[in-house]
């Protein structure tokens, strides 16, 4: 078995540790000065009005974004250094679905899992699990956002990754898609993995996750 | 999983939504159909110019639909993020350059079959030596989606990308327009011996813009 090197930094517990994190879009702040540390197998919400840097916040612990000043280490790997470690063990859901329209759920997912080298039957039990196996060959062009909403919550469940990252995860959603996401959540947590989740709305019932508040791209409470 | 998996992952993906989606049957071919009719008119009915001319208006109508299939190749992209799915993957970056430029350029040779049927009857070019100019144009493309498939993702950043990506591949490609104008010519006229010279200059010109595109491609797409 292959032994993935460890950053030096980062707390040996933590699966997401921020210092000082600043990002500018242009001139204007997103993220001031954040520091932030979630220990690995915790739920995080991430709380805060509309602009306070939630999504920033996300994409910058996906590897999406880089920081424009300040650093820290997700799941032990330097954000700066090692952000294929980084995306080899952490999933981002937004709502933008990174679906391609001409493709099937199945070959969408399929990609995916070919690519990361995952065999297709767990695309399959992903696909059962959200309720689409029975659409699965249509093209995705043909869906409803709540639709492709579940096709990205599938890829989610076929990574199977150590960190999930959930960008309001269920806005838009019927209360069918907002349950597969939930169940998706709670499964994840039980297992052990780590959750981080910007939302307005309430999270999967029973849950227990640490509730964090951004307000103007700064920590309010709950670091 | 190797490079040239990835790349043929990315590849087939892309092939696929083209041949759904029809772009370059529904969009390139009647593009390049209308300019090369529309440079007939323009030029008049006299035969000895038409055929002088032809094998430039055919790179014309080839380079053109170059632009338009490397642009086409990162929309299906930006539509819902893809591309930044893409980036998030844990696989080599270059794989999804070499991927993009594979499936263009077997885009563009579908394209220079029928272009080519096309300009022998409609200005009655006669090519005496066909391999050559077969050979023309597989290194000429293979040119033109490196460069496309490098420079699309500079421009997808853009928010004036439409505009922009022309102006940064059109005089890069400058090499491959005289190269494959000349080798074309004179491998019509049966002049062999002396098209090997500008085919080597297409060749180099293909090592070189594939080989930046392996090397900086993954910089390019990273924030």
């Amino acid at each position: 078995m292959r032994t993935l090197p460890r950053s030096p930094i980062g707390l040996k517990d933590a699966a997401v540790d921020l210092r000082g994190v600043t990002r500018l879009f242009g001139a204007a702040p997103a993220l001031v000065r954040v520091d932030l540390a979630i220990e690995r197998g915790e739920a995080v919400v991430l709380r805060g009005p509309n602009g306070a840097g939630k999504s920033t916040l996300l994409r910058i612990v996906a590897t999406a974004l880089s920081p424009t000043y300040g650093g820290g280490s997700v799941l032990g790997f330097d954000l700066a250094d090692a952000r294929e470690e980084i995306r080899r063990r952490s999933e981002l859901l937004t709502h933008r679905t990174r679906l391609y329209e001409e493709l099937t759920a199945r070959e969408n997912l399929e990609l995916f899992a070919d690519l990361l080298g995952i065999h297709h039957h767990v695309v399959q039990r992903a696909l059962e699990r959200v309720a689409l196996a029975d659409v699965a060959d249509e093209r995705v062009r043909t869906f409803s956002a709540g639709m492709r909403q579940k096709v990205a919550v599938a890829r989610a469940i076929v990574r199977d990754a150590e960190l999930l990252l959930l960008d309001e995860p269920t806005t838009g959603l019927d209360d069918a898609a907002r349950s597969a996401v939930d169940e998706m959540m709670l499964h994840a947590s039980r297992e052990g993995r780590t959750l981080v989740i910007a939302t307005h709305h309430a999270v999967a019932p029973g849950l227990a996750a640490r509730v964090v508040t951004l307000r103007d791209g700064s920590v309010e409470a709950g670091s | 999983m190797t490079l040239a998996h990835q790349a043929t992952l990315i590849a087939r993906k892309d092939l696929l939504i083209e041949v759904r989606g029809r772009h370059a049957l529904g969009t390139l071919l009647p593009f390049a159909a209308t300019v090369l009719v529309a440079f007939g008119f323009a030029f008049g009915p006299g035969r000895d110019v038409l055929e002088r001319v032809a094998p430039g208006l055919l790179w014309m109508a080839v380079l053109f639909s170059a632009v338009m299939a490397s642009r086409r190749a990162y929309q299906t992209e930006s539509e819902d993020g893809a591309l930044e799915g893409l980036l998030l993957a844990p696989i080599d970056k270059a794989a999804v350059f070499l991927g993009k430029a594979f499936a263009v350029t077997v885009e563009l040779l579908a394209l220079v079959i029928a272009v080519l049927l096309l300009v022998i009857v409609l200005f009655d070019l006669s090519i005496a030596n066909p391999f050559l100019v077969l050979a023309a144009f597989v290194l000429g493309t293979i040119g033109l989606a490196a460069v496309g498939s490098l420079f699309g993702v500079v421009a997808e950043s853009a928010r004036t990308r439409e505009a922009i990506f022309p102006m940064l591949v059109l005089p890069l490609v400058a090499p491959v327009l005289i190269a494959g104008v000349r080798a074309t010519d004179l491998a019509a006229a049966g002049r062999s011996s002396e098209v090997l010279s500008w085919l080597g200059l297409l060749a180099a010109f293909d090592v070189v813009f594939l080989s930046v595109g392996v090397l900086v491609f993954g910089y390019l797409l990273e924030d």
